[in-house]
């Protein structure tokens, strides 16, 4: 009893020696450092850190829907490749619009996938994400995922991410098996198709969802 | 009896001409192949308003009205029921032990299952694995074929139409049906039961879908087709050519190349 009563104080005194020392060496580091830690770091611990911020800014039940909707786009700008996964939604019709064009779409891609996707994290109630090991295919790395929920079996979702100057980006996603750039690009690709092959028939569809 | 010869020459029919494009690896459909496009999409809006008047509605209630355990227990016999047909088609695509495993599990859940509607052999450790004649054709290199959408039935192609018409003709309960009607009963109580849960299965992944979508019918086609080829490859990871190759004209490579420009 009373070696436990000392071993716990003895925690509260590291933990607040640590408290204490924590903001200190932080600033300590230089930020050459940092980029250095940035770029030995594994895509898994990519995937892991984005689902911590993910977890930490967009559960939060008091949050306001469009509120949500701008830190899952801001989630969104330092994980995923948004040029890339623009190019690739819309298929070969890229070549079809300028570049300012393309900067537009991006721009309304993700206000849409915020739209459908970030409500999502409004009802999270025990379920937990694990990241798993990571298999490297090609160019590309693909880090296996589970969403593990209390009720109803696990959700596998696959990463699959490039290097892009020395960090991972996420270039897609699937969950079980389904790709939703694959699926998008499928999708898109078709409403540009229907329209004549105009891409501003798109862009306008992305508008009126989103509202921007 | 004359629609079962009926069926029996369309899926033959349909079988000889698609066997002509055969290869040895498991066929995996990069792209979507729809010249039946403008009869697809009327089908599909008579589905949706016949879906939205009869199975849409029943699956909301039996959402809603259906207690957990009798979900389960619907879940379970809806894969029971198909079990025959699974290792029949396992065995045909060359794996004898998962066609021994689909059998025990039948055998396990008719009986200590009571007629199914317990997976105990889930928790003796044998998964379920779902194959139909479909999934043996691509197993032996048949691709999809032309994007078709059934009547009522949604999203197929013709491989795998050819296949739900062989499916049908080869399970011994629609056979049994013809002299029972114990069996017919049993039929058509599965196929009833069957509708009711994969509507409810996915009932809100497609409201969700059909929300957010912009072309709903296009974004079903794609994850159509993503869906089978998981299933043809039984659940294993994207084989190396079809990971670079998943969109035969756009790929992930061509995305980077034209980002960095």
């Amino acid at each position: 009893m009373v070696n436990s009563k000392i071993a716990i104080s003895t925690a509260a005194m590291i933990a607040i020696a640590a408290a204490w020392s924590g903001p200190a060496s932080a600033t300590g580091l230089s930020s050459n450092v940092v980029a250095e830690v940035a770029a030995e770091t594994s895509a898994a611990n990519v995937i892991q850190s984005m689902a911590d911020q993910a977890m930490n800014e967009l559960t939060d039940q008091s949050l306001a829907d469009d509120v949500r909707r701008k830190k899952f786009v801001s989630l969104m700008d330092r994980y995923f490749a948004m040029d890339v996964v623009s190019r690739f939604v819309l298929g070969r019709y890229w070549r079809s619009i300028s570049e300012a064009e393309i900067e537009e779409f991006s721009v309304l891609l993700q206000n849409y996938l915020a739209l459908n996707y970030a409500n999502q994290f409004k009802e999270f109630n025990g379920e937990q994400f694990v990241v798993g090991d990571e298999t490297q295919k090609n160019k590309d790395t693909f880090v296996d995922s589970q969403f593990v929920r209390p009720d109803g079996p696990p959700v596998n979702i696959v990463w699959r991410m490039r290097m892009f100057d020395d960090s991972y980006k996420i270039i897609d996603v699937s969950i079980e098996g389904l790709s939703m750039g694959i699926t998008q690009r499928d999708e898109f690709t078709s409403v540009i198709q229907q329209n004549n092959d105009d891409v501003g028939a798109l862009t306008a569809a992305l508008k009126a969802k989103t509202g921007l | 009896m004359k629609f079962r010869i009926l069926l029996s020459l369309c899926a033959a029919g349909s079988l000889s001409l698609l066997t002509a494009c055969a290869s040895t690896e498991p066929a995996q459909d990069t792209s979507d192949y729809d010249p039946l496009e403008p009869v697809n999409r009327v089908v599909h809006g008579v589905n949706g308003a016949v879906d939205f008047m009869v199975l849409y509605p029943a699956a909301m209630w039996y959402r809603d009205i259906a207690p957990e355990p009798v979900k389960t227990s619907v879940a379970s016999f809806v894969r029971n029921i198909n079990e025959p047909l699974n290792s029949f088609n396992a065995l045909l695509q060359g794996d004898p032990d998962q066609a021994a495993a689909s059998f025990q599990r039948f055998i396990m859940n008719s009986t200590l299952g009571f007629l199914g509607f317990n997976d105990v052999a889930s928790d003796f450790g044998i998964p379920y694995r779902r194959e139909d004649f479909g999934q043996t054709l691509a197993h032996y290199g048949i691709g999809g074929g032309p994007y078709i959408v059934l009547p009522l039935l949604g999203p197929s192609n013709l491989r795998d139409t050819a296949g739900i018409g062989v499916d049908y003709v080869a399970n011994p309960l629609t056979w049994g049906a013809q002299n029972s009607d114990t069996a017919e009963a049993l039929y058509l109580g599965s196929v009833g039961l069957t509708a009711l849960h994969y509507r409810y299965a996915t009932i809100n992944q497609l409201n969700e879908l059909q929300k957010s979508s912009i072309d709903y019918y296009a974004a079903l086609r794609s994850l159509y087709r993503q869906q089978r080829n998981q299933m043809i490859r039984n659940g294993g990871p994207s084989p190396e050519f079809a990971v670079e190759d998943e969109s035969a004209s756009f790929d992930f490579d061509d995305a980077v190349e034209a980002a960095s420009q």
